[in-house]
């Protein structure tokens, strides 16, 4: 049940609050799927409506940059961020739901710190 | 004697005026105090607040106005939230995304802040602003609210609203509202706050639509400022200053 509500809420607030400038759409975000993802810090903008996140990634694929959504700042804020948590080149671990068109990017449910702040 | 008969009504003015103070101190205390932080009730089994409940009695023509909105906006997963623009009424009362809101309780005005968008409710009681003619008024997303207690239950009107085709209580502009509020407690003694709503819209219900919302009191009475335009503003400054368009910069 409590995994409903959560998947609710990500869903709901997804949906209320799309970035404006966004390029991409919350219903192009799978809800139904958990990924980790790790990598550097680029950019990291927490803002309302949404969270703007550029990690440096290294996978199967190659190194690259790719951008990611994430929660309202005053809902991240809720949840533990602070203004000094994480900054651009830190190393961090995210849990995203991927983009359903199998795409980099995605729309970050938590990140964690190397020193295992969680938000 | 004249001095003498001038004290005595200052005394008895003061003593009057001091009465109706009184008076009215005593009115203001008789009602329920709703002023603080309220939060989505944990316990109420949706999150997000009651799921809508009038899409049963939607009229069809009103359903094509939804449907075409929807065709729209849906494949590009826009929403008036993604624009900065809040829920309107009344789904910010029944919703407004899992985000608090704010009571400011003052005998002739109670004011509503819903975190989300910093949406705003005046709710007038008494005064002028109470009883402004329909000619005054100009239809927006929240409309024009009055209030009046009915012993501890606070009773609130709200007409003056847009058509809205934008939010899951879809309505028309000749929508009204009557919202019931009174406090309750849980099971654990907590504070509740509950509303029952009611929309009655024949441009867009065969029949009213009644729904009840709880929150609860928040724990750390903390609002959080939600400013939502400046990224696009500072996006904006940032093509300026790089000579790019808004439209440019969007279809990178």
């Amino acid at each position: 049940m409590k995994k409903f509500l959560f998947l609710g809420g990500l869903i709901a607030a997804c949906m209320a609050a799309t970035p404006v400038l966004a390029h991409h759409s919350a219903a192009q975000f799978d809800f139904g799927q958990s990924v980790k993802v790790e990598g550097v810090v680029k950019v990291i903008e927490v803002a309302n409506p949404h969270t703007k996140l550029i990690m440096e990634v290294s996978d199967d694929k190659g190194t690259r940059e790719i951008e990611y959504e994430g929660h309202s700042r005053n809902n991240i804020y809720r949840r533990g961020w602070r203004p000094d948590s994480v900054k651009a080149g830190d190393h961090i671990t995210i849990t995203i739901a991927p983009l359903r068109s199998g795409a980099d990017g995605g729309y970050v449910q938590s990140m964690t710190t190397d020193s295992g702040k969680s938000f | 004697m004249m001095l003498m008969v001038t004290t005595t009504r200052l005394a008895a003015c003061a003593i009057g005026l001091a009465g109706f103070l009184v008076s009215a101190t005593a009115m203001a205390a008789d009602h329920p105090d709703f002023s603080g932080v309220w939060t989505f009730h944990r316990a109420g089994g949706n999150l997000f607040g009651p799921r809508w409940a009038g899409d049963e009695v939607m009229k069809p023509e009103a359903r094509a106005k939804v449907e075409a909105y929807h065709k729209l906006v849906d494949p590009r997963g826009e929403s008036p939230g993604g624009w900065c623009v809040g829920t309107g009424m009344p789904g910010s009362m029944l919703g407004s995304g899992g985000y608090p809101m704010e009571i400011i309780q003052r005998p002739e005005q109670i004011t509503i802040v819903y975190e989300a968008h910093t949406e705003l409710r005046r709710i007038y009681l008494s005064g002028p602003n109470a009883s402004v003619p329909d000619s005054d008024l100009f239809p927006t997303r929240s409309g024009y609210s009055t209030g009046h207690w009915e012993g501890d239950t606070l009773v609130v009107e709200t007409k003056a609203l847009e058509e809205q085709v934008d939010q899951a209580a879809a309505h028309s502009e000749n929508a009204r509202i009557v919202e019931r509020y009174h406090l309750d407690r849980d099971e654990n003694g907590k504070t509740l706050l509950v509303a029952e709503m009611t929309m009655t819209d024949p441009d867009f219900y065969t029949a009213p639509v009644t729904m009840t919302k709880t929150w609860d009191a928040s724990e750390d009475g903390r609002m959080l400022y939600y400013d939502c335009n400046e990224p696009a503003w500072e996006d904006h400054l940032d093509n300026l200053r790089n000579g790019r368009t808004d439209e440019a910069s969007n279809d990178k």
